[in-house]
């Protein structure tokens, strides 16, 4: 073998770097590594890394099946006119708009939001105590990550006028010109993340299932 | 035990392995015997991802080696089964070897 073959492909080599998570990455990138050197093929290379990528995502979804149904519960809560009239019903009854500026803007913008991932939180409060994950401050953190990030998408769109257009009849409302399926992708995403980032839940998994083992 | 706590098939032969290979169970070894005996050709990510799942359940433990040249300077994780393993396997075996005996179609070697 000349050095460029007996060198594993880069790219195949970044790609588990990147998509298998875990403390084992390093050992199983040796493995293959130390496969390749004794003859196998780069096409061999590619599949075990693809087979090694492919498994360490299915796991790592299977693992946080509850962090999906907070993102399509929380999604599908966001279209429920119910929710939208509770927030309405609380400024009306708290006198919200009294505030002073931005507050009362920021709780006109976002009470809705709100509301509808706190009541999303029950699904997830559910999931995790299945999982037997849960932990107050998992929610307290997804719900607060989860307001900063639509927040954060609400104000950033002002940045791009040309995504927006006129409602015929109501000249202080705007529609997004963004196809239905893309900002529904990109609300599951915003509800997806808040609770990947607000749930590290993967160590409690693996202690519950140590003290099973143990029993 | 509980439903968490029974082996899958891969998780068994992974699982026995490791306990075959002793001190030398690490990826590559336990893909070779695995082809060698049983005849199974497994990824090594699938290997590594029944040895999770089986450290997860505390059926294996795992240590660091010193990293290695050949390997492009990544170190060995070294596997071993630990006494909640071993139980498990005893468990499995005994579990088996119930439902195997006494079914008159599979006596004998041929099918």
């Amino acid at each position: 073998m000349t050095g460029k073959e007996s060198s594993p492909p880069g790219l195949a080599l970044w790609l588990l770097r990147h998509t298998c998570p875990g403390e084992h990455k390093e050992a199983l990138a040796g493995d293959l590594v130390e496969r390749f050197r004794e003859g196998q093929t780069r096409s061999w290379f590619w599949k075990q890394v693809f087979i090694a990528s492919t498994v360490s995502v299915v796991g790592s979804i299977r693992r946080r099946w509850p962090l999906f149904c907070y993102a399509i519960a929380g999604t599908i809560a966001m279209g429920f006119e119910p929710l939208r009239q509770v927030s309405a019903s609380l400024h009306s009854l708290l006198h919200w708009s009294d505030l002073p500026w931005p507050w009362s803007q920021l709780i006109f913008e976002l009470s809705s939001p709100a509301i509808v991932a706190l009541t999303s939180l029950s699904i997830l409060a559910v999931g995790l105590e299945i999982t037997r994950s849960f932990r107050w401050a998992y929610l307290l953190r997804t719900w607060i990550i989860n307001l900063t990030l639509i927040a954060i998408g609400h104000y950033s769109i002002d940045m791009f006028p040309w995504l927006l257009r006129s409602v015929p009849g109501d000249p202080y409302h705007k529609a997004l010109i963004v196809p239905g399926a893309m900002q529904i992708s990109l609300l599951v995403s915003t509800f997806l993340v808040a609770a990947w980032l607000g749930c590290p839940m993967v160590e409690h998994v693996d202690k519950s299932e140590r003290r099973t083992a143990e029993r | 035990m509980t439903r968490r706590g029974y082996l899958g098939e891969m998780e068994l032969m992974v699982l026995l392995a490791v306990v075959r290979l002793g001190d030398e169970a690490y990826g590559v070894p336990v893909s070779k015997e695995l082809l060698i005996l049983a005849k199974r050709e497994v990824s090594v990510g699938s290997i590594y991802a029944a040895l999770e799942r089986l450290e997860r359940k505390g059926f294996v433990s795992s240590s660091v080696g010193d990293p290695t040249p050949e390997r492009g300077g990544r170190a060995k994780r070294y596997f071993r089964a630990t006494p909640n393993g071993v139980r498990a396997l005893k468990t499995t075996r005994a579990a088996l070897t119930k439902l195997w005996s006494g079914i008159p179609l599979l006596k004998g070697g041929n099918l």
